[in-house]
């Protein structure tokens, strides 16, 4: 193991002096956590946001402090409809015992007054009839005679936050490790043909599985050291965003069970791409032409992200954590949701990455001791 | 060092055709030819970097099909693409292949500094390479293919990107190395390199040997080495 401690040395000094992989690194740490308070700022917005009713009619007694007092603004128009659709966000016409709604749904500004509007009036509505019903003696309980009684077993607020986390933590960690490597990975492969040093390489007596394992440790320790600094910078920024109260959602915390199992799955992730993307850029002549055949590696890796976003309670079964990058998605979230380890998917996950970085891994040492790595260059 | 009957073959092309030559400690060999002779591929044979389809390259005993980490450690390989670690410095260049020809890290730090010294290394062994000349690198190339202090010498085209004076410099360091009882192989077209610095020659074409033996004997009476090498590959 001598020849891979003395390639992963030689691989991390070239890459600390690589002024694009540390830029690269700076961006993730930088980028998440503009993009936390960019989401909270537009949160926090939307939730205080005041919109604008254009009414005609009279207002029902009492009701335009109700509406007043959800940000809903009520300004006179003559015709509601015609309104509705640039002027105001929402268009209603009261008249005895009912109001017009006139609205578009294709604004979004008009769906959020319309949920609003809805709530208040839902609020207004009962208690005007349980007045009725007091002035005439009769107990305003008759109107709910079955009522609901919330016992959440958890924190709703934490619940919100988890969901929120699982989706966007698995999806940074993923493709910072990417990011972190990618240049690195294509340096070491791509850029050895390039800049003509694999020859020289090749003609050490060094074996050349060891050669691609000091390579692989190189750029997984970079993947990692780019995926602590973008999930660091995230949870420090977690940490002072807060989110609207209304969504249910606080400052978020990871629970303390995610913290280990993010760690493992990062590594594996690491050690994987760093294979895979050691090995496509063996493939290539150039580091332009490196850079086209590793770029579809983030999409492939979106694109599991975005099924949480989706489908959030997506319980598949064992098999599915056999697919790499989906598993480690899953198990991540699994973690996060439940604040559980579930061992069978872990111990699954776990051997497909490694099998994954193996495979590829193997892929790379054919291509290293193929001649036509040297013929073709 | 012996070469018996190589052929090999690339996609389609048939660049050896059972080529045979032998070189010995304490000279220089020229391997000659016009370019796509087949001179590269030979000498990425015996260097173990191709495998040949047929014949056998033995090098100090070694087979360079069943003990090619033998041969590596014995051979040392300049050739005219000069590929360096950019960002690292001269010394860790030198270094990190003498780690990875096998020095031992307590003798690492005297074989460096005895390279430096020895090919004038020391005025930018501490600059990263991205900034060195081409004759600078040219040098720093040579200090790390002999660093293990191989038997074996070869020079594909070492002079081809380089001026005079760095050309000169590698020619001395050729000339050096043979008196040291190294075994100096020199590829190359350049038949006036080729006439001032070997004792022996092959000449290459079409992937076959076409004139072998010493520089003289192959020259011939009053005749350039060009004129004989533009007769033999029927080009006069």
């Amino acid at each position: 193991m001598r020849t891979a401690w003395i390639v992963y040395l030689k691989e991390i000094t070239e890459i600390l002096r690589d002024r694009r992989t540390l830029i690269a690194i700076g961006l993730a740490a930088l980028a998440t956590p503009i993009v936390l308070s960019v989401i909270s700022q537009v949160a926090t917005k939307t939730a205080t946001q005041e919109y604008t009713i254009g009414y005609s009619g009279d207002i029902p007694t009492g009701l335009g402090e109700l509406l007043g007092a959800t940000s809903l603004k009520l300004v006179p128009v003559s015709d509601p409809a015609a309104a509705a659709m640039r002027q105001v966000d929402l268009g209603v016409a009261f008249k005895p015992g009912e109001i017009d709604e006139y609205y578009d749904p294709s604004r979004q500004s008009a769906q959020i007054a319309d949920t609003r509007l809805r709530t208040v009036i839902g609020q207004y509505s009962a208690a005007q009839a349980a007045a009725a019903l007091q002035q005439r003696g009769i107990d305003p309980g008759i109107l709910t005679p079955v009522r609901i009684v919330a016992r959440p077993l958890t924190s709703p607020v934490q619940a919100a936050s988890n969901a929120f986390l699982s989706f966007f933590l698995p999806y940074i960690l993923i493709t910072m490790i990417l990011t972190g490597g990618f240049s690195a990975a294509l340096d070491s492969s791509a850029g050895e043909r390039e800049r003509k040093t694999l020859e020289s390489l090749l003609l050490t007596p060094a074996p050349r599985s060891r050669i691609l394992l000091g390579k692989i440790g190189a750029i997984t320790t970079i993947s990692l050291v780019a995926a602590i600094a973008a999930i660091g910078s995230m949870l420090v920024a977690l940490s002072r965003v807060s989110l609207p109260k209304e969504s249910g959602i606080g400052h978020i915390t990871v629970s303390p069970v995610a913290v280990p199992v993010m760690v493992w799955v990062a590594i594996l992730i690491a050690i994987s791409f760093s294979a895979v993307t050691l090995a496509l850029g063996t493939l290539a002549k150039t580091f332009r032409q490196g850079q086209a055949y590793v770029t579809p590696l983030y999409f492939i890796t979106i694109f599991p992200a975005s099924i949480i976003l989706f489908i959030p309670d997506f319980n598949p079964s064992l098999a599915y954590y056999l697919i790499p990058i989906l598993n480690a998605v899953l198990v991540l979230r699994d973690a996060i949701v439940h604040n559980a380890v579930e061992w069978p998917t872990l111990v699954v996950t776990s051997i497909s990455l490694v099998a994954t970085g193996a495979l590829a891994w193997l892929a790379a040492l054919r291509l290293f001791t193929r001649e036509a790595l040297l013929t073709r260059s | 060092m012996a070469v018996e009957r190589l052929e090999k073959t690339l996609g389609k092309n048939q660049v050896l055709r059972g080529i045979s030559f032998s070189a010995q400690p304490g000279e220089i060999f020229g391997l000659l030819g016009p370019n796509g002779a087949g001179k590269t591929t030979t000498l990425r044979i015996i260097c173990t970097l191709l495998s040949p389809d047929n014949g056998t390259v033995e090098v100090l005993g070694f087979d360079t099909r069943t003990s090619p980490q033998e041969v590596r450690k014995r051979v040392g390989v300049v050739t005219a693409d000069i590929g360096v670690y950019p960002r690292l410095t001269a010394r860790e260049n030198i270094a990190y292949f003498a780690q990875l020809s096998g020095v031992p890290d307590k003798e690492l730090r005297r074989r460096v500094d005895a390279v430096i010294e020895r090919l004038d290394v020391g005025s930018f062994a501490g600059q990263r390479a991205e900034s060195l000349s081409s004759g600078q690198k040219q040098k720093l190339a040579i200090a790390r293919a002999i660093v293990h202090d191989p038997q074996v010498l070869m020079f594909d085209e070492p002079t081809s990107n380089l001026d005079v004076l760095a050309s000169r410099d590698v020619r001395e360091f050729m000339v050096e190395s043979k008196g040291r009882g190294k075994c100096v192989i020199f590829s190359t077209h350049v038949m006036h390199d080729a006439e001032r610095l070997c004792d022996r020659i092959t000449i290459l074409h079409e992937g076959r040997v076409v004139a072998s033996g010493s520089t003289a004997e192959v020259r011939g009476d009053g005749r350039e080495l060009e004129d004989a090498f533009l007769e033999l590959v029927g080009e006069k």
